[in-house]
């Protein structure tokens, strides 16, 4: 392999700092500059210990935070610390008799120095410098694109949703190096997350097989993340017998996809099947009670039953679970235009009503949540409080120069302006006009499901609740619980995976979004896809949690609205104000909401969803009129709490 | 000292440098010139940002109500600082953009 010299890592250095607008040289740029070198020996460095490039670099640049447009010094000068390491680095190549300073010589001084900030990064994010610098040392760069070739077999009972693709393939592959073949048994689906979860049984060279483990690819900055949290929060709150994360994540160098293994610490692993297929054998009676008596124990003790009280406006939990706010078209900041609306840290949306499509909007303080680097594209939100709080308020902004401009997950942007391109009103009644209504979704009121009755458009009304207040509970929550994420191993052991949004929140969510898949998948497969089996499911919810149900109730339905009594009976235990329902109506109205966006529901599904928010809407509507501000919704802004 | 002056050390003795107060020695910290660690360079800063403060044998970190903040390094995120708070030698703090830490001195 060519050695790369002092003074092409120096180019890509002084651009990240350009980018970046430092306009001096420093350690770190010099760290992100090595990063860059494609097939360079920082470059497997890093992804040997399962990250990325981009990963480390996006770390480094939020830890540095972006500089001001405005110069305050001519040229470029370097940091004391940048001449220390070079001179470090210079040493190190006149010790072996080198006049150059090559990439290994550079990368060891940094190691060396031991205490500039892409160093600090590298440590927090779990890896050890000293023995990075021992395997610099004795590194050999392969220099072959280390593609093993292990053959990807298909199981009968494999039925695809979405085909494998390459990227797929390749994350498989390198997964499982050093095995002869792997067989892909199912493909878990379902629930928010686009990712791609697949059984898969590797099997050596001479044919034994081993466990099956759950294998989950995805975005690589979400599948990283997921690794950090795991470590951090997820792995002493786990049950003794769980899936666990084992590995480090495998990050492709030529894609934006990674992949994490999840192994199941128990006997015969074979068993594990996920609640989706284990409901069909035991029944919706069997699966209420294993719900009510594995599930909730075997978790709760150090989730849900650790509650404690919450208060919080209902944005701040529930807000992040919506489309964009705003779409813009990036508007490069030099051509000073007539912005209409500014939109600051908590953003009034009332101002937001009256935004046409190419109002220019100027947004401030708001922190990048994700970077689209193949759609030039970015992703806002509030950046502040709680984790659900902190993706609050999406805002989407297209068009970016990503090659003269750096932006970086975590960096807060002063100000950015842009052109009105779709707004979340848009989004949400497209969505619902996609489920084709036979009835005008534009309307305040819809029809309910019982003659003659109304209901809130869950569209205009669940406005008027974001900006309440709820008392409710706080817990860690698994924060994507589906029964797709549910699997059931052997004695009926509950396993858990796919811990992306697990975090601190509020306790009922996770229980809303069990029930939404609860109505999908076992529920509503016993109707149609119509809207009056939408109609007739949601006459069968409306009398939950008591089990008093209509006089013609279908026999099977009857029988498949069982598991929704145990949720309901957990959810009755976890209310934060005894009785008062209002608190998991909020999370269902929402979650509900949100579910009427996902393409990857079936129609019929999003028309009950559609019908499940309207309800829970309308019921907190009526509860809101009797009980004023005793209840758990309340709108007094002077009663604010901080916790 | 991070950013342009990543690296730099800066020696403060006890005479001389900083406010001999009653029952405390005081090191302020900001923008402005006249400040003991001048952070010059530094825009997210405030004019009169923090003070550090020597006091029963240890020392302290005061925000001085600046505009964007005192943070000390935390685990996941940073925690912002209120008021005045113990802190170690070696123990990161930001001012504004500016990371920065006590050293002994030898």
């Amino acid at each position: 392999m060519p050695e790369i010299a002092l003074k092409d890592i120096l180019i890509n250095a002084r651009q990240e700092s350009f980018r970046m607008q430092h306009y001096y040289l420093g350690v770190e740029h010099l760290f992100i500059g090595l990063l860059q070198i494609n097939g360079g020996l920082t470059n497997s460095l890093i992804e040997d210990s399962g990250l990325t490039t981009d990963y480390v670099t996006d770390a480094i640049r939020r830890q540095m935070g972006k500089g001001t447009r405005q110069r305050l010094w001519a040229g470029l000068p370097n940091s004391p610390r940048a001449d220390v390491v070079l001179s470090i680095a210079n040493d190190l190549a006149l010790e072996e008799g080198r006049q150059e300073i090559s990439e290994r010589d550079l990368l060891l001084a940094i190691f060396e120095e031991n205490d500039s900030i892409p160093v600090r990064v590298l440590r927090k994010l779990g890896l050890n410098p000293a023995s990075l610098a021992s395997t610099t040392r004795e590194h050999v760069t392969p220099f072959d694109s280390r593609q093993p070739y292990i053959t990807v077999e298909f199981s009968e009972s494999f039925e695809p949703t979405d085909s494998l693709n390459e990227q797929h393939l390749f994350i498989l592959r390198r997964m499982f190096y050093g095995y002869s073949r792997v067989r892909v048994e199912r493909q878990l689906t379902g629930g928010y997350t686009p990712a791609m979860i697949l059984v898969v049984t590797p099997i050596q060279g001479d044919n034994v097989e081993d466990a099956a483990v759950v294998v989950k690819i995805d975005r690589s900055d979400t599948i990283l993340d997921e690794a950090q949290r795991y470590e951090t929060h997820i792995k002493s709150s786990l049950p003794p017998l769980t899936a666990r994360l084992e590995d480090k994540p495998t990050a492709a160098e030529t894609s934006d996809v990674a992949g994490l293994k999840y192994t199941f610490v128990a006997g015969d692993n074979n068993n594990a099947r996920d609640l989706r297929v284990v409901a069909q054998e035991i029944g919706a009676g069997g699966l209420g009670t294993w719900l009510s008596q594995e599930l909730y124990p075997a978790f709760g003790k150090t989730w849900w039953m650790q509650r404690r009280p919450y208060r919080f406006q209902v944005w701040a939990e529930y807000d992040w679970l919506l489309p964009p706010l705003l779409t813009l078209e990036y508007v490069p900041s030099d051509d000073q235009p007539q912005v209409k609306v500014t939109i600051k840290e908590a953003a009034r949306r009332k101002k937001l009503e009256h935004l046409e499509y190419g109002d220019l909007v100027a947004v401030e303080n708001y922190t990048i949540q994700r970077v689209y680097r193949d759609k030039n594209s970015i992703q806002l939100a509030v950046g502040k409080g709680s984790e659900a709080a902190r993706r609050a308020y999406k805002v989407e902004v297209q068009n970016l120069n990503m090659t003269s401009d750096a932006y970086f997950r975590g960096e807060v942007v002063e100000r950015l302006v842009g052109r009105v391109w779709k707004t979340r009103a848009e989004i949400l009644f497209l969505a619902a006009h996609a489920l084709e209504p036979d009835f005008d979704a534009r309307a305040e009121m819809i029809p309910g499901f019982n003659k003659g009755e109304k209901l809130l458009n869950p569209l205009i009304a669940y406005e008027d609740l974001m900006d309440r207040y709820v008392n409710g509970s706080l817990s860690k929550i698994h924060g994507d619980l589906h029964l797709g994420n549910i699997l059931v191993g052997p004695n009926q052991t509950p396993f858990l995976i796919d811990f992306a949004q697990t975090r601190n929140g509020h306790t009922l969510f996770d229980w809303a979004c069990l029930e939404i898949s609860l109505l999908n998948d076992v529920v509503l497969p016993v109707l149609g896809e119509d809207w009056e089996s939408a109609r007739q499911v949601m006459r069968v919810v409306a009398a939950l949690p008591e089990y008093h149900l209509p006089p013609d109730t279908h026999v099977m339905l009857a029988e498949a609205v069982r598991p929704l009594l145990s949720v309901r009976e957990i959810v009755r235990e976890c209310l934060a104000t005894s009785e008062n329902w209002s608190e998991y109506y909020i999370a269902l109205a929402l979650s509900a909401l949100r579910a009427v966006t996902w393409e990857t529901m079936s129609i019929g599904g999003r028309r009950l969803m559609f019908l499940l928010s309207a309800y829970a809407i309308s019921q907190l509507r009526s509860r809101l009129r009797q009980a004023g501000s005793l209840d758990t919704l309340s709108n007094d802004e002077t009663d604010v709490t901080d916790f | 000292m991070s950013g342009v002056d990543d690296g730099l050390l800066l020696r403060y003795s006890t005479e001389g440098d900083g406010l001999a107060e009653a029952e405390a020695w005081v090191l302020r910290l900001g923008r402005r010139d006249d400040n003991d660690v001048c952070l010059r360079h530094d825009t997210y800063s405030s004019r009169y940002h923090a003070r550090l403060h020597w006091k029963d044998a240890r020392w302290w970190l005061e925000d001085c109500d600046s505009k964007n903040g005192t943070f000390v390094e935390g685990d996941e995120d940073d925690s912002r600082v209120g008021g005045t708070i113990p802190i170690e030698t070696g123990q990161l703090f930001r001012v504004g953009r500016t990371w920065l830490r006590i050293q002994q001195a030898e």
